[in-house]
């Protein structure tokens, strides 16, 4: 047999005529925090290892890892779907092949922080539907008309009693890092996504660098099909030993079609549509080659809107009809629970701190960005007077669609958004430009400094469990600080080491 | 096994036994186009166009061989409405592509290796047209392209599990068979009528593309009979491109597939087309053109009925009450 193609690579990796070519240009920006670096080329205690390694490697042989890796995803179809972008309706979501690191002691400050933050927004969820009005609401932490006038809140929910009383079974929530500490972007709690591409950015790692994994004992993501699986059985309806569980997926033209086969693939579950769904006497069952059968808990991956036209959009052909009906009678757990997007509005962001500290009388323990809300008079002329230093978001928009980046916007695009802004005040927030932290990618011209930032998902049942890992996104433009996928973001592996 | 995936399983193979069959012809019409007179390319392509029951662009199958105007011999296009075009859905990309999509739909039953080679083929051939292929040896094109759903059915012979995927799977694959079999011989009879002198080299032709020459050469003989070919390749158990093959398959499937919902109507007409080829074929005499060309339109459109009560037994069933409001 023929080894001299990997001969060939082994040698070049270890080359020691070209020492650290890798990082020779890497600029550390004293104004961001570096993953890797506490100042020029002075590696961070746990990245120093990784460091000598990389820097052993050529820029040239990374780069020829990074091209069989995309070409792999590619061939695989590890792909997503752009809205509005005919040309190119499948992509891969670029990956960078270079890790970023944390320790044993940041991963644990953010876990303890997503258990925290997490428990409080259920508490929060199940008190706005148990009565009207709620007791948060009554006690004036949270302006009343923030959750009813938001269309997130759904009416249909209310008195509602949810499997286990959870409404957020599943968060990917956004962090950031600024030479402050982690900072909580954004809370998820819909119908989170991009927990397939942490898997897989993990096992493409994994193939790539072997030896450079093994070496640093990096703690596994892989039981999270498991974790998850056994989540969601136990919202399984009472009596119901072995739940039939399905995942449901708005179908192949979904931009994230690939990640809901992949994770009905990890969990041995069936992969639904609407379609393949009915409800008769009040349970859901899937139309099988060998008849009806009875489904028990359903994850779905459609937005609430769609999810039943009978009790949502009535135009919804992604839907079953019935199927509100069935969760109603607690014939069927829907995760997450309908109506869970009122908790993650960009508004209410603003308040979770407070939501924390009054139902568990603890401090928070993430801190949340700075956030200016627009619907009040001083949130909207800070807003205004300052919109070439803020980042404005569209409160319960996501992916990125239809934000202002103000530092990087001219002056007639910032101009034409004040004036929308000025239309509907109660629809944007604004938030200072963060100095987010970057990490080393690779580009062209060896590893280059990026920004990133970091989402872990929480899954909630009986317990609350998060495997030691999140899916980190890289803002691949230089200087860019948008890292949404559809925004030309990518990813990369994240390292969470043992102690 | 949720209806949808059984569906989805059942259209991948009958696309890719379609994408395969238009290989095999293909690949035979241009070996014909390296030495045979023009009159003899234009009607293997009117065999061909009407075994896909298409019309060949600029031309019809109507015209007259009589005027010397052979419209049909204009290979290069041809070719290309059969392999690339996008607006004929059973085009050689089309058909892959189909199945591809249908793949992605079930991604998560299939093995992946499946989806991997799928993917691959897909996206190689997608990246090229009739004039990359056309100046070097098109036919290995045509060659290439088989193999690479041969590897597919290999993979799936070794990766698919012997439940309901398994049975869906051949019940695809064999339906399209029947159905492409019984159009081609009968083309192959509409445009070469046994009752002229026949011409050899488009039964040796036929035979070809049903992966049969070297077999039936030992079975009968050299000479290339009209006869002999259309029995063998109708009534054939043992060749596994043969009609009375397939319809064992479609049988055995549908015997094994989902116990507890029998299709019964599909392995009552399956059964019967069967016992009809094993006890009354042929019932006429097989020099008689039109008799032998009813019998085959016969075969198919019991096929297609086949089809219908696959389709309306496990795809699409409908369900007697509506849903609770």
């Amino acid at each position: 047999m023929n080894r001299e193609p990997e001969a060939h690579l082994r040698t070049g990796a270890l080359d020691p005529a070209k020492p650290a070519s890798l990082f020779s240009n890497y600029e550390v920006d004293p104004v961001f925090y570096d993953e890797m670096f506490s100042a020029p080329g002075v590696p961070r205690e746990h990245c120093k290892a990784l460091w000598e390694h990389l820097g052993r490697m050529s820029s040239a042989d990374i780069a020829a890892l990074q091209d069989r890796t995309e070409q792999s995803f590619l061939h695989e179809g590890i792909t997503f779907s752009v809205y509005g972008d005919e040309s190119a309706q499948e992509r891969i979501i670029p990956i960078d092949l270079l890790p970023r690191v944390l320790d044993a002691g940041e991963w644990g400050q953010i876990e303890r922080g997503l258990r925290q933050r997490l428990h409080a927004l259920n508490l929060f969820l199940a008190d706005i539907y148990a009565k009207e009005p709620a007791q948060i609401l009554s006690d004036g932490i949270v302006p009343a008309d923030l959750v009813y006038g938001c269309p997130q809140y759904r009416t249909q929910m209310r008195g509602l009693r949810v499997p286990l009383g959870i409404h957020v079974f599943l968060c990917g929530t956004d962090l950031v890092r600024t030479h402050d500490g982690f900072m909580v972007l954004e809370d998820n709690l819909r119908v989170p996504s991009g927990v397939s591409y942490m898997l897989a950015n993990r096992r493409a790692l994994k193939t790539s660098m072997r030896n450079l994994f093994r070496l640093h004992k990096v703690c596994g993501v892989e039981q999270y099909g498991k974790l998850l699986r056994k989540t969601l059985a136990e919202f399984a309806p009472t009596g119901v030993a072995d739940p039939c569980i399905v995942l449901l997926t708005p179908g192949v033209y979904n931009s994230a079609y690939y990640e809901h086969m992949f994770l009905a693939r990890e969990m041995g579950v069936e992969l639904v549509q609407g379609k393949d769904l009915l409800v008769h006497n009040g349970f859901v069952y899937m139309r099988t080659t060998e008849g009806l059968q009875r489904v028990d808990v359903i994850y779905r991956r459609i937005d609430d809107d769609y999810i039943d036209p009978l009790a949502f959009r009535q135009d919804s052909q992604l839907g079953t009809p019935g199927l509100f009906y069935a969760y109603r009678m607690g014939n069927v757990a829907i995760a997450n629970a309908p109506g869970t997007g009122v908790a993650d509005d960009k508004s209410l962001y603003a308040y979770v701190p407070d939501i924390i500290r009054y139902y568990l009388n603890e401090e928070p323990l993430l801190a949340n960005v700075e956030t200016h809300l627009c619907r009040e008079p001083e949130g909207l002329e800070y807003t205004l007077d300052n919109l070439q230093d803020l980042i404005v978001k569209v409160v319960g928009g996501s992916g990125g669609y239809g934000m202002l980046v103000g530092p990087h916007a001219s002056a007639d695009e910032r101009a034409a958004y004040a004036a929308e802004i000025r239309k509907n005040p109660a629809n944007y927030v604004s938030q200072p430009t963060l100095n987010l932290s970057r990490a080393p990618c690779l580009t062209d011209e060896g590893a280059a400094p990026r920004h990133v930032d970091l989402r872990p998902f929480v899954l909630c049942g009986q317990e609350t469990r998060l495997v030691p890992g999140a899916f980190c996104r890289v803002a691949l433009r230089p200087g860019s600080l948008v890292v949404n996928s559809s925004q030309g973001g990518g990813g990369k592996d994240l390292w969470v080491l043992p102690p | 096994m949720l209806s949808r995936n059984a569906q989805g399983l059942y259209w991948i193979s009958r696309y890719l036994e379609r994408a395969q069959h238009g290989c095999r012809l293909l690949a035979d019409q241009l070996r014909t186009l390296e030495d045979r007179p023009v009159e003899e390319i234009d009607q293997t392509w009117r065999r061909l166009y009407a075994s896909l029951d298409r019309e060949p662009v600029g031309g019809s199958l109507e015209s007259n061989l009589d005027d010397e105007d052979f419209m049909l011999a204009d290979s290069y296009t041809l070719a290309d409405d059969l392999t690339f075009e996008s607006s004929n859905p059973d085009s050689i990309l089309n058909c892959i592509a189909t199945a591809r999509e249908n793949a992605r739909q079930v991604r998560n039953v299939i093995s992946k290796d499946m989806w991997y080679c799928l993917n691959v083929a897909y996206l190689k051939l997608s990246k090229v047209g009739i004039a990359d292929i056309w100046d070097d040896r098109p036919g290995d094109f045509y060659l290439h392209a088989e193999d690479t759903i041969r590897t597919f059915s290999g993979i799936v012979d070794s990766t698919v599990y012997r439940d309901d995927s398994w049975h869906f799977i051949q019940l695809g694959r064999f339906v399209e068979r029947v159905q492409l079999l019984a159009a081609l011989i009968e083309a192959q009879l509409t445009v070469f009528p046994l009752t002229e002198a026949h011409v050899e080299p488009e039964w040796r032709s036929l035979l070809e593309v049903c992966e049969a020459r070297g077999t039936f050469s030992r079975r009968y003989s050299l000479e290339y009979r009209p006869v002999n070919v259309i029995n063998f390749l109708v009534s054939d158990l043992r060749l596994s491109r043969s009609i009375r093959y397939a319809l064992a398959r479609i049988v055995t499937a549908l015997d094994r597939v989902s116990e507890k919902r029998p299709a019964r109507e599909a392995r009552r007409l399956a059964g019967h087309m069967a016992a009809y080829i094993d006890f009354d074929w042929p019932s006429h005499n097989l020099n008689d053109t039109d008799a032998t060309r009813t019998v085959l339109r016969e075969l198919r459109d019991r096929s297609r009925r086949v089809h219908d009560n696959i389709e309306i037994t496990y795809f699409g069933y409908e369900i007697e009450d509506t849903p609770g409001t």
